[in-house]
Order: structure tokens, then sequence, then C-alpha cells
């Protein structure tokens, strides 16, 4: 889903950090939901394909936990189309609400066998470390470095800690067939090694497709079933605890790391085992090497996609399709920490986290088509049903945390405390619809789409409103085709449309039970059941204009759009008085609103040379514009220690909020008593999370065999914040800290008292902002970057002879430099690709840089 | 055609499909109301939690008012020292939220079911519940939310000024007394009570320990209140809380007593070096029972005979490391099951006060003294209550930090432990809540708020004192009186707070404002 990025306006993609094979996250205009993901919906061959997103890390720890994208093989993709506006909801139900991604994979051509190799291999290095200072150590075995003293110590732990990540992904394809049936298969097999040192990632797919045409070709029959497997080791996390880059980068100077990281352990004659070799027994702290080698963590994925069709044309123009599909996935994810970790976060004799669980979807639909034309009105009809059946999170999961295990570090069943619960984990939502749509042509000029969908689902039962009903309506013209325009326009289509999507509630909220505890106890469900509930309601128009000038050499592709959802599902914590502690609400009014454009061209295009040249940008205004109609002040606010992301009505999603310093009037830091800059009383809105503006722009030459590709992307405005900096700054090992020593002083415009005071000592200014919960206000940073993205040369090798019908070489680098960033962590690639934790670092490992080589053989 | 009708009639087959939704949509994890009906488990089987709520840990008491009355200290200098330890707040809302989320919600619920189940004794069980969690909510934070509990779900919601609370309160506490008296011999309980069996006779007992507790903090400002409601808890013929036997004990569920999981787990807790004072210059044979010695001698030079060293309250550290070496808690703790909640030493050490203020029926001062300490000693398995009580010239001593000076103190407290007739009443009640004090380890919330009352035990001060405007000055003669209203109240409830902030003496939400017991008059009596 990377290879989307930056290649189409509107399409916001974040990919987790965590390396390869992890969890992405695709919004297409803007975060329409609340509580919701607001994410594309992935359509392959027609059929939905299951993304039930693992856990992401927080401020506390943990790692992405993957999502249902990553199993695919990009390699067998033939082509992929965006829609981006609520259209796509009619044919794929309300999830389709958020966009659409349409993958088509590739089939089997009749008449000839063809074979592609297809070869890559990837090196990638750690691109955006934070900066730091190797002068200064601690004083007095202190676990913060504000010596002000210099010494020589070692300066290369941090930068040798990570390694050159190797990813080859090789594939393998044969597809042939005749005029009746056609076949494709293809298996593929992607390895990986990250950053970090023991982290590694394999993974394989097979891939069988088939379609056979019977009785005269009226009847077609194809069957596809997609097989993959992934293991996941050591996927790097993020947060405080049990995180080896905080132990990596908080490390007091003065100490001898080189001893830490060959002695991560030391045997403990009181335990008669190997405990962690560190000197701080602070919980945030790990020895990273002990991380690396004692914690192991494993994560696996085995699914199968089978879906069968049959396609009928009983009669000219109608068709009649059925179809079937089961997408199964069997999940493991197995985090061991050794007994003698820090004891904070493990327990005395080792702490395991377990989930184990499988998803099933099952879809079925029926859809009828009709395609005619009457004259000059040509008319594409459709009438289908489709019933989706998704059983997710059907297994278990556990964590004994700080209760210990019976024996030390033996991680089975049995060896598990008798008071920590397991849990058993469940969710699953049907959901039936009906729909129509049809197209109106007259002389292939102007086009009227109608469509409506009712749809039934599990989730809003017993509420009299599990039945719902949305439509959409759209009218394009041709206008190059009607009137007659200057030569110059070769081409114009306006076009504008308006739907309404009904979205349902998530699964359990209607009527929620209570909850045993495993100790004997049981919990009340700490919110209310909710009977009347409504389904979400987005309500989109757009208006947009195609267009090619210039002889077919220029094109022009621009949308503005504007979307409201209402009724958003939320969970809201209830106020300490209100009785509850949870509130489900159907509320809010969040609006979308921008414009998307594409520019591009052939300024130059001869026999042997051409230049292709792509702009794309996109611009999405999100604005909560009502929470609770009856109470406008309500907010909700998620305060993670001096970082709050606040929900209220006026704001956007993502807006961040943060403790300035106190100022006077004239705007001078006003210090306390102890020479400390405060705090100011309460949180202050300091900008938002998400870029205003995106762009991109794709240069391609192409010279005979010869093709250089250049993308630089960009997106600007909004801000980041860095919980990492805080924290590096409060523990004197950044850069900045230690330049503040070498200058003997910070300048500062500050006020104490009455006395102005223009300098202020590094250590006292740093513990105060850093940390925890300081004045996040030096931590903002201006989101905005622009990157030479992507780099690639690719040259198609000249064949001679019959075997092989085609090949190509290409070297490609991916995030090869900044021209501008001004945050420390590259903000694209993100530690969580939840909704929150956006443009947020938190110890999550650095981005990165990569070349890679790829051969294609086609015989 | 035919075809076409075929499909037809199967798309409207998928319509009645919908039958099932009720039971797709159901959590089959989650137990329903009917299956807890069995067993008669639906009303009474969170009553465990709830007791078990009643507590807190670590941000809620350890690194709190353990804390500030010095029964302990922390090695580990969190957010770079500077926390609630040192007068900077860090953690506010913890307790709040336990008392509003796990007892006030679910039990709000209970109340409900009693009624429709036809119950009444389980609802003023979870009454009483209520009460006993509201009234350690006011002693941390003043005005809370008690009053308007419930009647609102997106709108204001008041606060209870503490003199209508502590009214109400009361008027409560009468009710449920009317409603047990009438059932003593209900059995409704005993399947949902690991403290007292169901027994409604000690649930009496624990309402009337509770009333009497409450009634002791209003002597000063309200003191006819106070007088009357003591009398009532002192004259009641079912009597108070007497015997170890009667202690109420709050089991923990199977969950690892808090205080042993923060000394021995996260090293995040030792002995407080008030304690140390106290109990090692008044050779209290106490100290072993709470307390482990130390392996390094060289840490108690100042005195070998007795190897404990605690960590100052609001200590100056420079690193965890260095005072991790200190005294933990006992070893006793890591297998506790539960832990106090009200004592009969409590008691004893309330009816003395009772007896110097002239309540009726509260005995002599002298003999209730004298109990409470043998009471304590008895439930904590120590030794040498007799030497204890005829000790008329051990001290507290001085405190010496063996790694940082500045956290050393001269002691503020001179008292001895032997019962002198001749003492005056203030000298009198000083050796009454001195021993109080040193009884209530693990239980310490009444602690503190005796200490704002009386001013006593006389305890040090904070060695670091971090309070700012933020949330308050705390000058260096004076401890911190209250927690500031939780953040999410104050931008949730914003007029209500600022209403509740209105109702403190001083008129300001910070840390340094007194609560309405808390009358800043010189003396006791």
């Amino acid at each position: 889903m990377e290879a989307l990025s930056g290649k189409a306006a509107g399409v916001d993609i974040g990919i987790s950090n965590s390396g390869v094979g992890g969890s992405t996250k695709t919004v297409l205009r803007g975060s329409k939901s609340i509580a919701g993901n607001s994410e594309a919906l992935f359509v392959i061959d027609g059929v939905p394909v299951v993304n039930n997103k693992g856990g992401q890390p927080g401020s506390y720890g943990g790692t992405d936990g993957g999502d249902g994208l990553s199993a695919l093989n990009q390699d067998d993709f033939e082509s992929v189309t965006i829609l981006r506006g609520a259209n796509g909801a009619i044919l794929y139900g309300s999830q389709g609400a958020n966009g659409v991604i349409l993958i088509n994979t590739k089939k089997g051509q009749a008449g000839k066998i063809a074979i592609a190799l297809n070869s890559t291999i990837n090196f990638s290095n750690a691109a955006t470390l934070p900066e730091f200072q190797f002068d200064y150590g601690a004083i007095g075995g202190s676990d913060y470095s504000w010596s002000k003293t210099k010494g020589d110590y070692q300066r290369n732990y941090i930068k040798d800690f990570f390694q050159t990540g190797v990813n080859t992904i090789n594939s393998l394809s044969v597809s042939g067939g005749n005029e009746r049936t056609t076949t494709y298969f293809s298996y593929g097999n992607n390895n990986a090694s990250g950053i970090v040192p023991t982290s590694t990632y394999n993974k394989h797919n097979v891939t069988f497709s088939q379609e056979t045409k019977l009785f005269d070709d009226k009847l077609t029959l194809s069957g596809n079933v997609r097989f993959s497997n992934e293991k996941s080791k050591n996927r790097p996390g993020a947060g405080y605890y049990n995180n080896p880059l905080t132990g990596l980068y908080l490390f007091a100077r003065e100490r001898d790391f080189n001893d830490y990281k060959t002695n991560y352990q030391v045997f403990s004659t009181e335990r008669n085992l190997y405990k962690q070799n560190w000197y701080s027994t602070e919980e945030k702290q790990n020895n990273p090497y002990w991380e690396l080698n004692n914690d192991p963590k494993l994560s696996t994925s085995n699914r199968v996609i089978a879906s069968a069709k049959a396609s009928y044309a009983f009669l000219p123009h109608f068709k009649f399709d059925v179809r079937g599909n089961i997408d199964y996935n069997d999940r493991l994810l197995d985090y061991r920490y050794a007994a003698g970790g820090n004891s904070v976060s493990v327990s005395s004799n080792g702490t395991w986290n377990y989930t184990k669980y499988n998803d099933k979807a099952l879809y079925g639909d029926a859809i009828l088509s009709y395609d005619n034309s009457f004259g000059k009105f040509s008319l594409n009809s459709v009438l289908g049903g489709s019933i989706q059946d998704y059983t997710f999170n059907d297994g278990m999961t556990f964590s004994n945390g700080n209760i210990p295990l019976q024996y030390p570090n033996f991680f089975s069943f049995a060896n598990l405390p008798t008071n920590v619960p397991v849990n058993q984990t469940y969710s699953r939502v049907q959901k039936q619809g009906l729909f129509a749509n049809a197209s109106l042509g007259f002389k292939d000029m102007i086009y009227l789409d109608l469509a409506g969908r009712n749809d039934w689902a599990s989730t809003l039962a017993n509420t009299g409103n599990d039945s719902y009903f949305y439509y959409s309506a759209g009218l394009s013209g041709i206008i190059s085709q009607m009137v007659a325009l200057p030569k110059e326009i070769n081409f114009l289509k306006l076009r504008a449309s308006t739907s309404k999507v009904a979205n349902e509630v998530p699964y359990n909220t209607v009527s929620p039970n209570n909850i045993v505890n495993g100790n004997n106890t049981y919990t009340f469900n700490p919110q209310t059941p909710f009977s009347t509930l409504v389904p979400e309601k987005i309500i989109s128009n757009e208006i947009g204009i195609e267009s090619r000038l210039l002889n077919n050499r220029l094109n022009l592709d621009f949308t503005y759009y504007k979307n409201s959802s209402t009724n958003q599902f939320l969970s809201l914590p209830a106020s300490s008085g209100s009785g509850y502690v949870f509130l489900y609400v159907n509320a809010g009014k969040v609006t979308n609103q921008g414009f998307e454009l594409t520019l591009g061209g052939d300024p130059v295009k001869t026999d042997n040379f051409g230049w292709n040249t792509s702009v794309n940008l996109s611009q999405n205004k999100n604005k909560i514009v009502e929470l609770i109609a009856d109470n406008p002040g309500y907010q909700v606010g998620s305060d993670s220690e001096g970082f709050n992301s606040i929900i209220k009505s006026g704001g956007s999603f993502n807006d961040l909020y943060i403790f300035k310093f106190a100022r006077d009037a004239s705007g001078q830091i006003i210090l306390d008593d102890a020479g400390k800059p405060s705090k100011a009383a309460k949180q202050e809105y300091v900008g938002n999370l998400n870029p205003n503006l995106i762009t991109g722009w794709n240069n391609t030459f192409t010279y005979k065999n010869l093709s250089l590709s250049v993308l630089v992307t960009a997106k600007f405005g909004g801000v980041a914040f860095s919980k990492t900096e805080a924290f590096l700054d409060s523990y004197g090992v950044s850069k900045r800290t230690g330049e503040a020593r070498d200058a003997g002083s910070i300048p500062i415009n500050a006020i104490k008292g009455n006395t102005p005071q223009t300098s202020i000592d590094p250590a006292l200014y740093y513990s105060v902002i850093g940390d925890r919960n300081g004045i996040m206000e030096p931590y903002v940073f201006s989101r905005t970057n622009v990157r030479l993205a992507q780099v690639s040369l690719a040259y198609n090798l000249p064949i001679k002879g019959t075997a092989i019908k085609s090949a190509s070489i290409s070297v490609i680098g991916r995030n090869l430099f900044f021209f501008y960033k001004k945050s420390p962590f590259d903000p694209e690639q993100a530690m969580s690709t939840n909704n929150s934790m956006q443009a947020n670092d938190i110890f999550a490992i650095p981005g990165t840089r990569s070349y890679g080589l790829n051969l294609k053989l086609n015989f | 055609m035919k075809k076409i009708c075929i499909m037809v009639l199967a798309l409207i087959l998928f319509n009645s499909c919908t039958k099932n939704f009720e039971e797709i949509n159901t959590n089959p994890n989650q137990i329903s109301k009917k299956l807890l009906e069995q067993d008669f488990n639906l009303v009474g089987g969170s009553f465990p939690t709830f007791m078990f709520n009643l507590m807190g840990h670590q941000i809620e008491e350890d690194l709190c008012y353990d804390n500030w009355m010095g029964f302990m200290g922390t090695p580990t200098p969190f957010v770079s020292n500077v926390n609630n330890t040192t007068y900077y707040l860090r953690w506010i809302d913890a307790y709040w939220n336990r008392v509003y989320g796990s007892v006030m919600s679910p039990t709000k619920q209970v109340i409900q079911l009693a009624q429709e189940y036809n119950l009444p004794l389980f609802g003023d069980w979870a009454k009483l519940v209520r009460i006993l969690a509201i009234s350690k909510l006011t002693a941390i934070y003043g005005p809370v939310i008690y009053s308007n509990y419930g009647t609102s779900t997106l709108g204001t919601i008041k606060y209870d000024k503490e003199s209508d609370l502590y009214n109400n309160l009361f008027t409560q506490l009468d009710e449920i007394e009317t409603n047990f008296k009438a059932n003593t011999s209900y059995t409704g309980f005993i399947k949902f009570d690991p403290s007292y069996k169901g027994n409604i006779a000690s649930w009496l007992k624990l309402l009337n320990s509770v009333r009497f507790r409450l009634a002791m903090r209003l002597v000063k400002v309200s003191p006819t209140v106070a007088k009357t409601e003591g009398e009532k808890a002192l004259a009641d013929p079912v009597g108070l809380i007497s015997t170890n036997a009667e202690n109420f004990l709050i089991s923990l569920n199977g969950e690892v007593m808090p205080v042993s999981m923060i000394s021995f787990d996260w090293n995040d807790t030792r002995m407080g070096a008030t304690m140390e004072s106290f109990m090692v210059g008044l050779k209290d044979g106490r100290i072993k029972k709470y307390f482990s010695e130390v392996s390094d001698a060289s840490l108690v030079t100042d005195h070998p005979a007795y190897k404990y060293k605690g960590i100052r309250s609001g200590a100056f550290i420079n690193a965890k490391d260095d005072r991790v070496s200190y005294s933990t808690v006992s070893t006793d703790f890591k297998s506790a099951q539960n832990r106090r909640g009200f004592t009969a030493s409590e008691i004893a050490f309330l009816k003395a006060e009772a007896a110097l203020r002239g309540w009726a029926n509260a005995g002599d001062a002298k003999t209730n003294y004298e109990n409470g300490v043998r009471l304590s000693f008895a439930d904590w398995g120590a030794a040498g209550v007799d030497a204890y009580l005829a000790d008329a010239t051990s001290k507290p001593i001085n405190y010496v930090d063996p790694k940082d000076s500045k956290n050393n103190f001269t002691a503020l407290s001179s008292i001895t432990i032997a019962w002198d007739a001749g003492d005056s009443n203030e000298l009198k009640l000083e050796k009454i809540i001195t021993q109080k004090y040193l009884a209530t380890f693990t239980n310490t919330l009444e602690a503190w708020v005796d200490f704002r009352r009386t001013g006593y035990p006389k305890i040090p001060h904070v060695a670091k004192n971090d309070s700012s405007p933020d949330w308050g000055v705390i000058t260096a003669d004076q401890w911190i009186k209250r927690l500031v209203f939780v953040p999410a109240e104050r931008t949730g409830n914003t007029a209500a707070v600022a209403e509740a902030a209105s109702f403190l003496t001083s008129g300001k939400d910070d840390i340094a404002s007194r609560l309405w017991w808390d009358t800043n008059t010189p003396g006791n009596f």
C-alpha cells in the first residue's frame, strides 16, 4: 500500500514504522468518524478484504499487531483503482463509505503461457535518529547525565545498535490457458530483517485462480484461492516499557555501554538464574540487549482466502453473478518476557502476553445486471443482494502482568498463576443488503447514475433501527461532446454527485452484559444498555472536472467535496457524578471538505525520449461542528501526561493541546521563586496533528529502454509532537543539552518576580520542561516535510530470442532525503496506525531510507 | 423469466434471516443478568469488589498520604524527583476515579436491582459501602459529588458542601441502622461477604464505628453535632468494634497486598523516616512486624541495635539505587490475604479522646488508651506491650540519612508512652493520637485526618518542597492540606467545580486550602 503513497491525490497513507509486514492506515478525504476508523475499504476482485487490525503501541508500550493487508501478495495485483467518494458504499456496503481501493488481480490469458519472475532486494537503514551528546556524563551514578565537565566517552553505540535491514522479495507466477479455461498460479516469498537486530519477518504467498467458460461463453465459472503464511519475530514496538530504545538512548554517558552490550545478563546466586544487568532500576529502562535476546516476540498469521463465482449471461443483455467468499485467518501473538527483567513490568518469574484467535469472514452476493441501449439512451443497471458475516477475534488472550508465573521462564498454560483470568474474546457482525443501481446515458454524453441500498445490521438488533436505507445520485456530462470547444481542449467532463451512507454501530453495544473477573468476582458492565441507538449517517457531495488538453498532452482532474457525518456512535467517559463510567451516545456532527487536484502531462514526447510529469494536490479541512447538542461545552480529552488530544465542538480531530510556558503580558516566561519556568494554568491549543495540504510530484523520463522516475512528496501544515525529545532533554542526553552546557547557559526571555532574567541553567531548564509531564511547548514541531520519496531507474533489457519475452532491471531508492523537515522524527512513519498517536513519537524506532534492486523476467 | 423469479425469491429469503440478529449481537463471553440470578449472585455478587475498591494502590496511597504522614518513603525520584511526595502534584485522580467508577457507579445498579428483586437489605448494604467510600473521598478532596450523583448524564452535576455532606451521611447511617436492626437474623449476605460472613450485628458495629470516626472529625468545626453523633455511637447497645476478632478486614480477592508489590516487585517504597524516628525511639515491638531489617550495617550506625532505616518524606533523591537497600516492609505482607479497614484499636483511641472531651459512655481515658495499644500489639502479634506502656522516658529519635544529610531531621515530637494523669489534656491528646498513628499502619487515611485536625503526631516537614502556584504553595511551616479537584472534572464539569471551590474556606481549589473540619484554630480543647 505504500506504493500508492504520493501518487494519487487525496490518499493519505500512514505506515507503521515497525518494519516490513507492519500495518498501514489509508485515509481518503479525512477522518469522518470520531470513534471508528475512517480507513478506506480494500476490495480484491469485487470482494472486500478483511482488515482486522491488531493492537497498536501507546505511551506505555506495545507493538504493532499488524493488519489484514500485509498478507496479500502485491505481485498478484494487475490494477489498482481508487474510488474516493462514498459511491463505493452502494456496492460494498457502508464500510465503503470511507472510499474504496479496488484491486484487480492478474488472470491467465488465452492462447499463451506466461511465466513471470520478479525478484527484489532492498536495503534499509535508520534515517531519522535523534541527535545526541556524548560528552557529558552523570554525577554520582545518577540516571541523568547532567555533569558539567566533559569526558572522553563512548560515542558510537547508538549508531551501532541499528543494522542494515535486508528485505528480499521473490515471486514466480505461471499463467496460461486456452479459449475455454485460463489459469493463474503464483508463489511469493518475502523475507526481511529489520533495522533493529533480531527482528525478522517471513511471508509465503501461494495464489491459484482459474476461470472456465462453458455453454458458448455464456457461463463463466471462476474460483481462486490465496494462502498466506506470515511470521514476524521481535517486531519493534514503541512506548516506555520493555522497549530497547529507552535504555539505549538514555544511557548515562560516562558508563561503559559495550560492557553492558556483552554482559547484558548477570548470574544471580540468590535465584540461580540470569537477571538483567543494567545500572538503572527505573521502570522505563531496560538493557537493550537483554530486551532483544531474552524477550522474544512472535506473531504469526495463517490465512486463506477462497472464492468461487459463477457468472451466467442467460439472455442477451442480462447477466447473473453469484459469488461466495471465505476469508479465514489464524493469528497468534506470543510475547514472552524473561524472569529477572525490569521488575515493574515483568513479574519475578517472567511475564507472558498471549493472544490467539481466528477471524472468519463469509461473504456472498448475487447480482443481476442488465446492460442495453435504446436509441440514443444506454442503460447499465444492477440489482443485487449481499450477505456478510464476520466473526472476529474468536479466541483467547491473557497476560499475567506482575503476578508471577508458578515457575520461572516456563511459558505454558499449566504454569499460569491461578488468579490470572484467561479471557475469551469474540465478536460477530452480520449484515445483509439489497441494492440496485442504474446508469442512464444519453448519446454517450450525459450520464445519470442512481443507486440505492438497504442494509440490515445485527449490531442494531432490538433498537428497531436495524434496517436502514441509503442512496446516491450522480450526474456527469462530457461537455466536449456536447458543445464545440476550442481545439486545445480535447476532452472535458463535468460531474456532480450526492450520497447518503449509513453505518452500523460496533458489536455488543446495544445490550452489553457483565464481566466475570476471574477471581470469583464479577463487574457490572460499566455502561448502560442503549436501545435507541441509530446508525451513523454520512452525507457527501462532490463536484468535479476532468479534462484533457493540448492534444491529450495535458490532463487535469479536479474534485471538490463536502461531507457531513452525523449520529456518530461515541463511547465517552462519563463524568464522575453521572452514574456511569462510559456513555454511548449517537451524537456529533463532523464535516470534511476539501479538494483533490491532479495535473499532469507529457511536456516532451518524441520517438526516443519522453517526459511525463504529474502533480497531485489535496487538502482536507476537518471540523467537529457539534459533539453533544444539549451541552455545547462538552469535551473529551485523552490526556497522556502532557499531551492531550481534545475532541470538542468547534475543533478538529487530533487537535493537540499542551501546557505552554506561563508568560506575562509582554511575553516573558514567568520563573518561580526557585528560578524554574512555570507552566500556564490551562492547556492550550497548539495545532493539529494532521497535515493541511498533501502533494506529490512525479516525473518520469524515458529514453529508449531506460526509464527514470523521480517522486517528490510533501505534506504541509500541522504539528508533530515528540515525547522522545522531552525525555532526551530531561536526561541530558540530547545534543541540544550538550550545546547548552558548552555555551554555559541557555538564553531565555524570562522574568522572576520583577527582575528580568536572560539566561538560565541548562539542567534546571530541561528538567522542568522535559520528562513525562513538563512544559511541552518546545516539543511541538512543524509537521511540514518535503522529501525525495522515491527515485527509480529501470532498464528494459533488449531481448533477442524467444525464450525470454521481456526483462527489466531497476534500482529504487526510497525516502532518500528531506528537502525540508523540522520535526526530529519522520511524521509519516508512524508509531501507530490508530486514530490517536498520529504524528507523535514516544521512543518509536527511527524512520528508514532504503535502496533496492529489482529484476523482472517474463518468459 | 422463471429464473428471475427464483432469484427474487432467494433475495427475499435473505430478509427473514434478521431473526438471528439479537443472538448474533450478544457477546457469549459476558455473563447476562439472567445467568447471575442463579444462586442469587446478581444482587450480591459484586460486593467483594466494592470492598476491595475502598482501598487504593501506589499513586492513591503509597505516594500520597502514606508518604506525607511518613509511614512510607520512596527511593524513586519519580518525574525528576518532583511529584506528589514533594508537594508538586502528578497524580490527582486515581482514587477519585476508583470510587466513582468502581463503587458509586456499580452500587447504583445494585440499589436498583435490590428494589427490582425485592431484596431491600442489599440496597442498604450498598448504601453503607458508598458511605465508607465517600467518607474517605471527602477526607482527601473536601467537597465531593454525593447527593447529586447520577442525576444527570451530560449536564452539570453539583458538589456537596462538606457540612451538608456530613449531615447527609449521618442521616443515611440512621436509616441503614434502622433497617439492619429490624433484620438482625438476615442471612442473605453470607455468600458475598468475606469480611463478616454476612453477620448483620458485625455490620452494625462497623456502622457505629464509622459514625464515631466521622463524629470525631467535626469536634472543632461543629462540636455539637460531633458530640451528639459520637454519643449516639457510644450509647448504642450493639456496640462498636471492640476486639480484634471484630476488626473490619477487607479481602484482597487474591491480589497481592499493594505495599508488598510496590516494595518487593517494584522497589518503589520503603519504610518512612518518621516511622523510624518514632518506633526506634520508642523501642516499639511492632517495628519487626511492619518492616524488615536492612542487611547493610553501615546504614544504621546511628542506632546499630535497631537495624531499620527509613526514607524521609519528600526526600532529596539522586538515584533510585541509593536507597533501595533501606528497610522494606515485612515479608509477612507477601502472603497477606486481606488488609485492615477499621480496627478495634482505632475505636479504643477514639474513646480515649471522647473521654477527654467528657462524652457520655466513653469510659476512662487511660484505660482506653492502654487498651488501644494492647489491641494493636495483639493484632500484629508483637511482644513487649507491658514494658512499652510502662516506658515514660523513651522519645522519638532524630533521623539521619546516611546517603544525604539534607534529608536529616530533628524530631519535632518529644512524646513518651506511659500515661500520666497529671498531663494536660493537650499532652494527653498528643499521646493518644501518636499511638493511634503508630497503630494504623497500612490503613493510613484517618491518620492524615487526625494530623490536620489536631496537629499530632508532631511529624517533620518534607525535605524537598516543590510546591508552586501550579497546584498551590505550601509554606515551609505547613504541610499539604488536600488534593485538588480532578482535571477531568475541571474541564467537563467546570461550573460545579468552581462552585465547589467556593465551598472551601479559602475559596481556592489548591493543595493549601484547608478542609471544612481543619479549622486552623490553636489548641484542641
